[in-house]
């Protein structure tokens, strides 16, 4: 089985990314072992969600930086305990280390860049609707799924 | 007017909050907190149909979602006269102890002990026993916490389907029977955390830890070689050592609702619970009955339409009304008990039960920081024994109904409320219905009791009062107002500031 986990808050702007790409792919056909969760800002409250499969794929928007949109594959060990957003508060950066304590193998990351954060919005910007795109054009490939 | 924000890493649960201080010679003279984010969720219920209140209100927090839920749908059944069958309060409680359960583990030894593995505390005799057992995703006792919590949670997603969040309460009852794979699943999960809290944090059974009923006693059992190694023998020890159990006192008023709702006896008037509900005067020393018509909120310096005095909560309004730079400071409201400031959650909850240690350890040192880290600490075996209580009767009584239809007019227009004592404190719902939509809906939260602001009186909230004598030696290096701070068990993220600009600095907050 694999988990794919998408992180954010859809009323936030950009922080939005990980619920768009979540509703994208829910409406391909998906294979069998793949199953889809919208974990919103849940912090260690997610730690569930990386039981019972054989590997996990995390999907969030990383905080505004010098390149909007830009889609990265960071490693787990290499974000900070508050590489979340704000807003997630116990966020993902804990839950990340918190699976790293347990044992659990590191969940592969697939991240944007955030233009901007905005309360109150459920706008991506023209950045993050590319990030979007390309997120799901990459998840299609891991995951084996025909994306046309 | 200089500000000096202090990174006070209290960043750990939900929710916005920052506590402004003034301080004279080193001593704190005033405190303000300052909930800076509207949250509107009693607006978001006007107008809906009263049955979407099970389905917003666990929304409300992702950590005490069970109690939203359980005390949403407790208004409804108030509100419509509609019963519920014991299995279906059976179920509601197991839930409900299983949440306060993991957030008391998780407040413990995720929050609050980790605030103590800091380098200011690097010369102390405990230092390392402190980091070998809280360290942040080293220590033992840290990371068992992690894995221990998150399957103690499985026992909601049994009956909810999942955990945060779940709707699985509904007027009548729940919408799970308690089949024996159900059971079992949920007595491996708790057998498993209470084995471990035996074990890991108090170091004895815990029928030998609910027998201890005095400080004399308590002392000399966490003297015992087993009781001192263990996570609260070593954390005790440790913090009484910093003194906090002189420090934090608050106000001596405190509010339970009370634990659960007594299966077999729920029903009107709505006061027979699992642990006593009630109010503890401080100033007789009293519990008296719980009367909910006594509460009443404030706003008057809370950012919401003015209205003199305090309201009912049944005759309230959550108008948002910002206007930033006067006396009003805070988007939190000033519940009132008996106009009393009050204090609530698991000493409260305990003391007003009568659980003896507890009202002993009150009269001796009244309270203080360490006593209501301690409650918290002691009611997790409380929670324990009741919870398995629970899954005793429900194998005892499995065929019986989990739900009972509501008549057909049963959903009338009216008013009820809901009351529960989530892992916090005392959380009510009230609930007011009219042309068969939600016409008003007013929630207080049990940090809206502590965490409160001044009320039209001038009465400082619990949280301001406690802070207000602590002494602040360092300005860079807050760590001891933290830890009181910590003590309360904030659902808020929480940052301090100083109000600083020579010996005697102002109030103004940050916004």
């Amino acid at each position: 089985m694999r988990h794919v986990i998408f992180f954010g808050n859809a009323l936030h702007g950009d922080d939005g990314f990980g619920p768009v790409v979540y509703h994208r792919l829910g409406r391909l056909d998906l294979p069998a072992d793949v199953r889809l969760f919208e974990a919103g800002t849940c912090g260690l409250n997610a730690l569930a969600l990386f039981e019972g499969c054989d590997e996990a794929i995390v999907v969030d928007a990383l905080a505004p930086g010098n390149h909007p949109g830009r889609v990265i594959q960071p490693a787990a060990r290499t974000l900070a305990l508050d590489a979340a957003l704000a807003g997630h508060d116990a966020g993902v950066g804990h839950l990340l280390a918190a699976l790293a304590a347990l044992g659990v193998p590191p969940p592969h990351i697939i991240a944007a860049e955030a233009e901007r954060v905005q309360p109150f919005s459920h706008v991506l910007s023209a950045a993050m609707t590319r990030a979007v795109d390309a997120a799901v054009a990459l998840l299609c490939r891991r995951l084996g799924i025909d994306h046309a | 007017m200089a500000r000096v924000e202090l990174n006070i890493d209290l960043n750990r649960v939900e929710g916005d909050l920052e506590i402004g201080l003034s301080v004279e010679d080193g001593v704190v003279v005033e405190a303000r907190t300052v909930g800076t984010m509207f949250r509107g969720f009693e607006q978001i219920m006007v107008g809906r149909a009263p049955r979407d209140a099970m389905v917003v209100a666990p929304r409300i927090c992702g950590i005490c979602s069970t109690s939203h839920l359980f005390a949403a749908v407790l208004a409804l059944e108030h509100a419509w006269g509609v019963a519920v069958p014991p299995n279906a309060s059976r179920i509601r409680n197991l839930c409900l102890l299983t949440e306060a359960i993991q957030s008391d583990i998780r407040q413990t030894f995720l929050f609050f002990a980790p605030d103590f593995c800091q380098d200011r505390y690097h010369g102390h005799p405990q230092f390392a026993e402190l980091m070998g057992a809280f360290e942040p995703f080293r220590g033992s006792v840290y990371k068992e916490t992690l894995d221990v919590t998150r399957k103690l949670v499985r026992i909601i997603a049994e009956f909810g389907g999942q955990w945060p969040h779940s709707s699985y309460m509904l007027p009548g009852g729940v919408t799970c029977p308690p089949d024996v794979r159900r059971l079992m699943a949920c007595g491996a999960a708790l057998d498993a955390a209470q084995t471990w809290y035996e074990t890991r944090v108090i170091g004895a059974s815990t029928d030998e830890w609910l027998a201890v009923d005095s400080a004399d006693a308590l002392f000399a059992w966490l003297e015992q070689p087993a009781h001192a190694a263990s996570a609260w023998g070593v954390l005790s020890r440790f913090i009484r050592s910093l003194d906090l159990h002189r420090r934090g006192a608050g106000t001596p008023h405190m509010l339970s609702f009370g634990t659960g709702c007594d299966p077999d006896r729920w029903g009107p008037p709505f006061d027979a619970h699992l642990l006593a509900s009630g109010f503890f005067d401080g100033d007789s020393g009293q519990v008296v009955g719980l009367d909910q018509a006594q509460i009443n909120e404030h706003v008057r310096h809370s950012w919401y339409r003015p209205y003199p005095g305090g309201r009912h909560p049944s005759q309230g309004e959550t108008v948002p009304d910002y206007r930033p730079g006067g006396d009003r400071y805070t988007w939190a409201k000033a519940p009132r008990y008996a106009d009393k400031v009050v204090q609530t959650g698991p000493l409260a909850e305990l003391l007003i039960a009568g659980d003896a240690l507890i009202r002993d350890l009150f009269a001796h040192e009244g309270s203080n920081a360490w006593l209501r880290q301690f409650a918290r600490l002691r009611r997790i075996g409380v929670e324990l024994a009741l919870a398995q209580r629970m899954l005793q009767e429900l194998a005892e009584h499995l065929g019986e109904p989990h739900f009972l239809a509501p008549a057909a007019d049963a959903e009338r227009d009216g008013q009820g409320y809901g009351m529960v004592m989530a892992a916090r404190g005392a959380l009510g719902h009230w609930i007011s219905i009219r042309d068969g939509v939600i016409e008003k809906y007013q929630i207080i939260t049990p940090t809206s009791w502590n965490a409160s602001p001044r009320d039209a009186d001038g009465q400082p909230g619990h949280w301001e009062q406690s802070l207000v004598g602590l002494k602040v030696a360092d300005q860079d290096d807050t760590a001891e107002l933290g830890h009181v701070i910590r003590s309360h068990d904030p659902c808020l993220v929480c940052a301090v500031h100083f109000l600083d600009s020579g010996r005697r600095q102002v109030f103004s907050p940050s916004l």
